[in-house]
């Protein structure tokens, strides 16, 4: 090595240790952090905490419990809403990417820090169940028919104690054998951007049969 | 080329549309909202809004979240309530909701000027630091250098043999 070689090693040294010593004052102007993936967990699970036991077959005028929660890893803190909807299979749809048009029946909001969760108990129960036999009318002598052409209708329910009014129904589901409703969960998320409530494309939800009502 | 303008200012036009028309389309529940609950709301996402700059600045606003979170519970009751036609129980509720956004508001406007206030100083601190710290590895260098090479001069030149 030469002289000339040592320069160039002497000013690369002094180069990078100046990196070192300005270092501090570089991370406060350059951001380091990011490219981890922004996303919302969203859970619902059964009275023991688990995802086993979901209430299945409702009864009318009992009650049943479930946790929904919410996760935040959006990298700040979140205002959320849940939307709880009750309704059959064509008007609740689980896989869309689309809120459904149904009014929410309850709400619950929560401000979450990144990396935090919000969770809540909820408690749902149906009454005022009723099946609409249709009366099927043949050279004027009325039968009854079958239960396959019945329709199930609920007029109230029940959720974390406050009774709604509702007008849903549902026919008798030939594949699976029993009439079935849906109760759904919508989560919602303010857009600091847009000043509005948007969908956050997460929706999870119980099927309930009610055959036994 | 004017249809092309056409088709431009067209564009331009409906892109100014948007923020003006998401709203509407996102106000999917077309519950009528009273006034009581829409200040609430209102008092509360503005509280939302400062509780953000807070963090962003650096504060801890785990706190506020909490009493946030109680003030959301809250507006959501009265919006229930609003469903169920009860506008004693939606105005209670919308009240309480404005005040809590009020006093978390206060404190994080309290909490996110002391903040910044000490993230001046210190990002000060941490720019001088880093001045002083660069000036100082720079002249050690040099002196460094200087030293070497006449180390080197005096040694390994200095062994050469003379050419005649």
């Amino acid at each position: 090595m030469n002289l000339e070689d040592y320069r160039t090693l002497f000013m690369v040294v002094t180069l990078g240790l100046a990196l070192i010593a300005a270092s501090p004052a570089i991370a406060l102007v350059v951001s380091f952090g990011g490219g981890s993936e922004q996303f919302s967990e969203f859970w619902l699970l059964d009275s023991n905490h688990a995802a086993e036991d979901y209430p299945f077959n409702v009864s009318a005028g009992e009650m049943y419990s479930v946790f929904v929660g919410v996760g935040n890893h959006m990298s700040s803190p979140e205002y959320y809403k849940v939307y709880v909807k009750f309704g059959n299979s064509t008007q609740l749809d689980f896989n869309s990417s689309k809120a459904s048009s149904l009014s929410p029946l309850y709400e619950f909001q929560g401000f979450v820090g990144d990396g935090d969760f919000w969770e809540s108990p909820v408690t749902f129960g149906v009454q005022n169940v009723s099946l609409v036999d249709k009366v099927l009318s043949v050279d004027n002598v009325t039968t009854d028919a079958l239960i396959e052409d019945a329709v199930l209708s609920v007029d109230e329910v029940i959720i974390n104690g406050m009774i709604f009014p509702v007008d849903a129904h549902t026919n008798w589901d030939a594949e699976k054998g029993g009439f079935y409703f849906r109760l759904s969960f919508e989560l919602w998320r303010y857009d600091t951007v847009l000043k509005s409530f948007m969908f956050h494309n997460r929706i999870v939800g119980l099927r309930l049969n009610m055959t036994d009502s | 080329m004017g249809s092309w303008l056409k088709f431009l200012v067209v564009s331009v036009f409906l892109f100014l549309l948007v923020p003006f028309a998401v709203p509407w389309v996102s106000a999917t529940n077309g519950d009528a909202v009273p006034l009581e609950v829409a200040e609430a709301e209102e008092a509360l996402v503005s509280a939302y809004d400062v509780v953000l700059e807070a963090e962003e600045s650096g504060a801890n606003v785990s706190g506020l979240l909490d009493k946030l979170t109680v003030g959301g519970e809250y507006l959501a009751e009265a919006y229930v309530w609003v469903r169920l036609g009860n506008s004693e129980n939606t105005n209670r509720l919308a009240g309480l909701c404005h005040d809590v956004a009020e006093d978390v508001q206060s404190d994080a406007v309290e909490l996110r000027d002391e903040t910044k206030g000490s993230w001046m100083s210190e990002t000060v601190v941490v720019m001088l630091g880093s001045v002083v710290g660069v000036i100082l590895v720079v002249g050690l260098c040099f002196v460094g250098w200087r030293v070497f090479r006449r180390h080197y001069r005096k040694t390994v030149l200095g062994l050469r043999p003379e050419v005649v």
